[in-house]
């Protein structure tokens, strides 16, 4: 953590910059770089073309799931990321359990539509799978609690929390094949509020919808998403197969 | 893009999202004035509050609303600045004070769970459902905890996320009561 152990509020305008140089481009139009996307069901998603333009490390519309096998410890088996190919749309994000901040919101957005899936039928043409990044705080037990606390239906089997073995393994996983970037943290940080709080990572906020096929629809990142979002796109790509 | 802006961006993310809300906002939720549509939502029975439907924000009253989960660390600590301003103002003939879960309940987290987590958590106001997310969409909260003032008019006089001090509450709802 030395390169950006400066103070939040550098890199926060540094993403706002970031930010800001988005709707300069989108207000300069398409720029009409892409070919048509026929692997996928939803729109080309806001903000694309500054999307690829920044060449961002995670899968975004129109890319396929990348592939990694990673321990599902409380199912007590192995998940490939790609093994529902054919058979189910997928959910993916990154959190770690200590998180105070994203991650709740993070898991709290795939459990809205695991819940909407039960409510509306479509449980069994989905599958939920975060992915933590912190293994060593994260034991399966310390996940079983977690997925407990956020009220996860484990009866449906469509649910796999996964584990990457060590903290290489999730860098491997996680930053290197997911292209989710996360930092250890100096255990005691103040945010911009001057709040102390404990902190043991920092990273990107993702979240990916992939459909049947294996591509992703979207990319949420940035902000959490709304869960009413991702409810209301997993239905889209739901009916629209 | 260079793996630095990314940690950069990264890291704002984060930083952004300390305060315990999902992030403080830098976009205006709402991005737009104008009256709330009502949506009659399913009270229950807890300490405070009686099973029933409440229409929310009942117009004619200014209405105080926070979004909660049970599973949201920072909702267990903006428990105490609430009761706070309860104990303060609810008791205005014209206010409508509430909390609303928009967690999916009904299956693994019950009617139940809500109100023993009420209850733990000194809870002693209305405490409503918002499982299909109808209210949340409407108010575009898009994140836990999430706090708003509603005027008689039902437009959105206050719109923050995180936790927020007892002052910080109280002023926005004063203010909206003494504006006739």
């Amino acid at each position: 953590m030395n390169r950006h152990s400066n103070a939040p509020s550098f890199d926060r305008r540094r993403f706002l910059t970031v930010a800001g140089s988005g709707v300069v481009a989108t207000m300069a139009g398409c720029l009409g770089l892409r070919g048509g996307n026929d692997n996928v069901v939803l729109d080309e998603p806001d903000a694309y073309d500054r999307t690829v333009e920044a060449d961002v490390d995670w899968p975004i519309y129109g890319e396929q799931i990348p592939t990694a096998t990673v321990p599902a410890p409380l199912l007590d088996r192995s998940v490939t990321t790609t093994e529902f190919t054919g058979e189910r749309h997928t959910l993916f994000t990154f959190i770690f359990t200590r998180c105070p901040g994203a991650c709740p919101g993070l898991m709290a957005v795939l459990r809205h539509v695991q819940a909407d899936s039960v409510e509306n039928d479509y449980a069994d043409e989905v599958a939920f799978m975060p992915i933590t990044f912190d293994p060593e705080h994260d034991t399966p037990s310390v996940l079983e609690d977690y997925e407990q606390r956020h009220g996860v239906e484990r009866s449906l089997e469509h649910w796999f929390t996964l584990r990457p073995e060590t903290p290489e393994r999730a860098q491997e996983v996680v930053e290197e094949t997911f292209g989710c970037m996360f930092e250890r943290t100096e255990d005691a940080e103040s945010d911009s509020e001057g709040e102390t709080m404990d902190m043991a990572f920092m990273h990107t906020s993702l979240v990916l919808l992939a459909n049947k096929d294996g591509y992703v629809e979207r990319a949420y990142t940035g902000d959490v998403p709304a869960p009413s979002t991702i409810v209301d796109d997993a239905r889209t790509i739901v009916e629209g197969w | 893009m260079q793996r630095r802006d990314l940690l950069a961006g990264a890291a704002a993310l984060s930083g952004t999202a300390l305060g315990g809300a999902y992030v403080t906002g830098f976009i205006d939720p709402l991005g737009s004035t104008g009256s709330v549509e009502h949506v009659e939502l399913e009270s229950i029975d807890a300490p405070g509050s009686q099973a029933g439907e409440i229409t929310v924000p009942q117009q004619g009253t200014v209405t105080v609303l926070e979004f909660f989960a049970t599973w949201c660390g920072v909702c267990s600590r903006q428990m105490e600045p609430m009761g706070a301003v309860y104990d303060d103002l609810g008791h205005h003939d014209d206010l409508q004070f509430l909390s609303v879960t928009n967690e999916p309940v009904g299956r693994t987290v019950t009617r139940e769970d809500v109100a023993n987590w009420w209850a733990d958590h000194d809870g002693r106001w209305t405490v409503g459902l918002d499982t299909d997310l109808t209210l949340t969409e409407r108010l575009d909260a898009s994140g836990v905890p999430y706090t708003y003032v509603i005027d008689r008019s039902n437009t959105v006089a206050y719109a923050e996320r995180g936790y927020k001090a007892p002052d910080e509450l109280a002023d926005p709802i004063e203010r909206t009561l003494e504006t006739r």
